[in-house]
């Protein structure tokens, strides 16, 4: 096997494994339809673009929450639903679900449960970003070595 | 390699730019409402991709900024027929816009209350079309029923812009019948009407996001 094809061939695994973890679902493939020679970055800079948003967000939420004065639920609860809108679009499948629950716990006003959401938010934001970052490394060193970027649905 | 031919393609898009800019008169405005950038960002996107102009403002108030209603000089809708309405439209100078579309869930004005100011002022035979992450049957009934042309749930994708295809069709046909200013109102009242037929359709679709058929792109329409 040449070099392309051993890069694509680790790709393509890879890029199943994200699916198949959940990590990602359709959205994400739709992203990847909606990029052309006009705007190659496209994907790249949507991605980008969410985790600058979730970092701001998950520290917006880490102050309501950690607040000593009067915990505004309401306050985390709308940070959460931003996250999940923009993790929805851009495909962050597992980031959508914890937000999810998150809603609940905030309209709960639980507390405990809210936090644990938190650091379970960073905890899969962090994971995504890493395995996102090694996508986009492999798709260079693909084009790097003169091959084609294979394009993947779930 | 790569290199050269990002710069062919920055050449080309420069060229694709000037065309479209030349060319405006043809090309479908939209006017894309969303508080979240990354949603404006995809949208953009995918309009382009179907051969539209985008403008996106971040708030409901930018979007009555941009079309000049903000400063309650927007008609009466009793008064406008379509000799005024040009003149307010060109109280922009030619700003022409042939759809809006807005997210319902947003800080301060909603998607809704734009589209019931949009529907009580000048601007009121634009097409709009809502978006919401939520699929909520109440919801979307009372935007439909106070005007909206469809609502389509977020997260949106291609197949989505293929179901506004029909409002593009007809106005950029339309619009090369006739170049004249005036006749703009009286082809969206056509939109209108054939588009009052459709609403039941897309509330159905509205509440059912998987849609099975996948209409083939109709990439690059430029009608000269």
């Amino acid at each position: 096997m040449d070099a392309v094809s051993q890069l694509q061939s680790h790709f393509i695994s890879y890029t199943s494994n994200l699916y198949g973890e959940g990590f990602v679902d359709d959205q994400f493939y739709q992203l990847q339809k909606l990029q052309d020679g006009s705007n190659p970055d496209f994907v790249i800079e949507v991605v980008s673009l969410f985790f600058e948003d979730s970092e701001k967000l998950i520290n917006n939420m880490a102050r309501a929450l950690e607040s000593q004065a009067t915990l505004d639920y309401k306050q985390v609860g709308d940070h959460v639903h931003q996250l999940k809108g923009s993790s929805s679009s851009i495909g962050a499948s597992r980031v959508k679900d914890v937000c999810n629950g998150f809603k609940t716990h905030c309209e709960a006003q639980n507390h405990e449960m809210c936090l644990r959401c938190l650091q379970r938010l960073k905890y899969e934001c962090n994971l995504l970003k890493m395995k996102l970052q090694t996508l986009f490394k492999l798709q260079q060193q693909i084009l790097a070595a003169g091959g084609s970027v294979p394009l993947l649905d779930k | 390699m790569e290199l050269k031919s990002d710069i062919e393609d920055t050449l080309t898009q420069q060229k694709q730019q000037k065309q479209e800019q030349q060319q405006e008169q043809h090309h479908f405005h939209v006017l894309a409402v969303d508080d979240s950038l990354i949603d404006r960002k995809l949208l953009e996107k995918l309009l382009k991709v179907s051969s539209c102009q985008v403008t996106c403002v971040e708030s409901g108030d930018k979007a009555l900024e941009y079309l000049g209603l903000l400063d309650g000089l927007e008609c009466d809708a009793t008064l406008s027929s379509s000799s005024f309405s040009s003149t307010q439209s060109s109280k922009q100078e030619g700003l022409r816009v042939n759809m809006i579309m807005t997210d319902y869930c947003m800080p301060g004005m909603s998607g809704y209350d734009l589209l019931k100011r949009v529907k009580g002022s000048s601007w009121k035979d634009v097409p709009v079309v809502l978006m919401s992450s939520e699929n909520v049957p109440s919801r979307i009934s009372m935007c439909l029923e106070e005007g909206a042309e469809e609502f389509l749930l977020k997260p949106l994708q291609l197949s989505d812009l293929e179901k506004l295809q029909p409002h593009l069709l007809k106005s950029i046909d339309h619009s090369c019948e006739n170049n004249t200013k005036s006749n703009k109102d009286k082809n969206v009242d056509d939109d209108n009407n054939n588009c009052k037929s459709n609403n039941k359709l897309s509330k159905r679709k509205a509440m059912s996001p998987e849609t099975p058929e996948r209409r083939p792109k109709l990439k690059g329409l430029a009608v000269l």
